[in-house]
């Protein structure tokens, strides 16, 4: 007999997301974010599906941080604040995200992390975002079909993880985003501070705005891109890879966990494996 | 391979509840299950309280647990006397203990009678089968329960609350279903069902059968064998329930149904019931867990001890206790703890009812049938009554 999970470790999360991506394809409801956070509110599992709007990434990780730092469901939030939730929104830089598909995971008593959704109605939101904390009490385990972009993100991911579990480096984060920078997958192996995972986004994100390894970013364009703060996102630090796909520009993906030359070897190597090339 | 219109799925109070309100109508029905008997399952596990509504903060009007509930309070009397089950009205006594107390339990007595006494109610019922909620003070509170604690200054009295043996009543209905026509197969757990066009073909691990019609009542499993033709469209979480039973030589303590109001922070149910077939039954110890969790924790009894000894302080009921057990059921919104009962045909999957009751759901089982005949009703199953319906008579349903 398994027991109910105490902390929410990086397969927890999966077990999380899966159990909503299955919700929702079982119920013909769009495809969105799906959003898994620890009980300080910082991500450890993310995955956006293909076709569902770039914006509801950081909708749907922000819904899952206001249900862990406020302790409380999205409904219950709106409840309490009579519909005016978004006047708390000086706060946070914005962050609070007071509305239905935000739910706090529940165990032995105590709020142990979070799970957001953004993509559909406030309704379909809630739903998808119940099905995934109830995830945490089944036993099976289950793997849901993804389409094609996201499946691709979830098998370089795994590679990065095995490679790095193999030979017994520091536990990473992984950050993929897609051709405009934008987050596909985030993924924080247990024991991972959660600071690297803000570094891997960072990474991808620069690796993909500048196409090319994110040092890179600094050599190509000089060294005010780092300094000028035009975008916070901008790290030009190694460990970022911008890919091709079939000799076309896919996206980037971001590692954090090890010295920055290592993160960007290990990215290096693994690619090697699967049908991608790094842009130079 | 066999053919029903219908197909029920289970065999607790919900199963059994819609199948015999289905056998006063010509249908061809069957109700399946995995155990060898009836009602093995949460069924068996519970307060044993019904008539509920009046009493409780989580009657909310507008939902469905609220409506099933109320509409059945009516009903009861006379279902329980066909059947010739037990049922006794015993009364139930909200404790008040300071004033953060009384308003609440005020917020009830108005949202008891907006509901359903007042002519306008939504669930209006007649005065002479729903008597009013009335307010105790002290002394009147004494008169009916000489034992309880002196910190309880008054009570909202509910006297429509009742107790009767669910396990009873689930038999009876069964066996009154099976002498009404509908067929019953036990000892047959759902391994897979597959959806066509106009039909489902249900695999048991002994058994196919083709039915048009399917009724998922399975309990603590609706989620799972829904799943199987993707009709979950909904969401719960299971949730473990200890309970006390204390002997027989209890039962003269008490005789009300009392419980105290939730503290904030402190989930569990803090409630005794003096059940049918003797000694109080206290409870109820609250955890969510995994389905299938078999544990029995300690501070199940050291909680469910602390209720009685606050509610009837001085009694060694340490040396009473008869026995400690649990039921696992489904709450549905359990991250607001507004749960409702689900009874409805999912988005996509037509003919197909699922049935998640879950708290007082045994309760709500007169009213369950006839919102379950109605949904088939509006599905466009052909529903003709029966003219030899007979209310009362029995046919065994176990394996022969
Ligand atoms: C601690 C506790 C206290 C409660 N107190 C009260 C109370 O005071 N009053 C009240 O009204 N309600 C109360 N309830 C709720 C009440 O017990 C339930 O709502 C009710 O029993 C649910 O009945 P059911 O038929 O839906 O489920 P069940 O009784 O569990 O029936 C489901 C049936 O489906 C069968 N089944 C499951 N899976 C399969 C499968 N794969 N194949 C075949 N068959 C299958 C099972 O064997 C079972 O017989 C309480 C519940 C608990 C846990």
């Amino acid at each position: 007999m398994s027991r109910v999970p105490n902390k929410v470790t990086l397969s927890i999360a999966l077990k999380i997301i899966n159990a909503m991506i299955r919700f929702a394809k079982d119920n013909e409801m769009l495809p969105g974010s799906y959003a898994v956070v620890d009980e300080g509110g910082h991500v450890i599992a993310f995955e956006r599906r293909d076709g569902a709007p770039a914006a509801t990434a950081d909708i749907a990780i922000d819904k899952a941080w206001t249900a862990v730092t406020m302790k409380a469901s999205g409904r219950i939030l709106e409840v309490i604040t009579r519909g005016q939730g978004w006047r708390l929104n000086v706060k946070h830089k914005g962050r609070l995200t007071i509305i239905p598909g935000a739910i706090p995971i529940i165990a032995h008593g105590r709020i142990i992390g979070g799970v957001g959704h953004s993509g559909g109605s406030a309704e379909d939101d809630l739903k998808i975002a119940q099905a995934g904390w109830a995830a945490i009490f089944r036993e099976d385990d289950f793997e849901s079909e993804v389409e094609e972009r996201l499946s691709m993100a979830r098998k370089l991911s795994k590679e990065i993880i095995k490679y790095v579990t193999d030979k017994s480096l520091r536990p990473v984060s992984v950050a993929i985003v897609d051709e405009w920078g934008e987050p596909l997958l985030l993924y924080r192996m247990d024991r991972a501070p959660f600071g690297t995972l803000e570094l891997a986004r960072d990474k991808a994100w620069t690796a993909s705005a500048f196409r090319s390894f994110s040092e890179n970013a600094l050599v190509f364009y000089g060294e005010k891109v780092s300094t000028t703060n035009w975008n916070e996102r901008v790290l030009p630090v190694p460990g970022g890879v911008a890919l091709e796909y079939n000799k076309e520009f896919v996206g980037g993906i971001g590692i954090a966990g090890n010295e920055p030359e290592k993160d960007k070897e290990i990215i290096v190597e693994v690619i090697k494996k699967l049908d991608f090339q790094a842009i130079t | 391979m066999e053919e029903y219109d219908v197909t029920i799925i289970g065999a607790g109070i919900a199963g059994t509840s819609i199948a015999r309100e289905l056998s006063k109508y010509k249908i061809n029905a069957i109700v399946i299950d995995k155990n060898n008997d009836i009602a093995l399952e949460m069924t068996s596990t519970n307060m044993a309280l019904v008539c509920q509504g009046g009493d409780s903060l989580t009657f909310r009007p507008g939902t469905l647990h609220a409506e099933l509930n109320i509409k059945s309070i009516p009903l009861w009397p006379k279902l329980t006397e066909e059947l010739g089950v037990p049922f006794k009205r015993i009364g139930g006594l909200g404790l008040i203990r300071n004033k953060s107390d009384y308003m609440k339990f005020l917020k009830m007595y108005t949202r008891a009678f907006r509901s359903s006494l007042r002519r306008d109610a939504p669930y209006y019922i007649s005065e002479n089968e729903f008597k009013p909620l009335q307010f105790l003070d002290r002394k009147s509170l004494k008169d009916l329960e000489p034992y309880i604690s002196s910190k309880v200054l008054g009570a909202l009295y509910d006297p429509n609350l009742s107790v009767t043996d669910p396990i009873k009543l689930a038999k009876a209905l069964a066996e009154n279903a099976r002498a009404n026509g509908i067929e019953f197969l036990l000892g047959n757990e759902i391994k897979s069902i597959e959806k066509n066009k106009d039909y489902f073909i249900v695999n048991t691990s002994k058994n196919s059968i083709k039915t048009k019609f399917v009724i998922n009542a399975t309990g603590i499993n609706v989620d799972k064998i829904a799943e199987m033709v993707k009709a979950r469209d909904f969401t719960y979480v299971p949730v473990k329930g200890i309970l006390t039973d204390f002997d027989e030589e209890t039962t003269e303590l008490f005789s009300h149904q009392a419980f105290y109001l939730p503290r904030l922070g402190d989930p569990h149910v803090r409630a005794v019931v003096p059940i049918i077939s003797g000694g109080l039954r206290v409870g109820i110890y609250l955890d969510f867990v995994m389905r299938t969790d078999k544990s029995l924790p300690s501070q199940g009894l050291r909680h469910n001890l602390n209720v009685i000894g606050d509610i009837i302080p001085g009694y060694p009921f340490r040396k009473h206790i008869k026995r400690t057990f649990f039921g696992i059921m489904p709450l549905t919104n359990a991250e607001t703890g507004w749960h409702d009962f689900i009874v409805d045909i999912p988005n996509y999957v037509p003919r197909w009812i699922n049935v998640v009751l879950g708290p007082a759901g045994v309760s709500s089982a007169p009213m369950l049938g006839k919102k379950v005949v109605d949904l088939l009703m509006m599905s466009g199953v052909h529903l003709e009554p029966k003219p030899n319906f007979n209310p009362s008579t029995k046919r065994g349903v176990g394996n022969e």
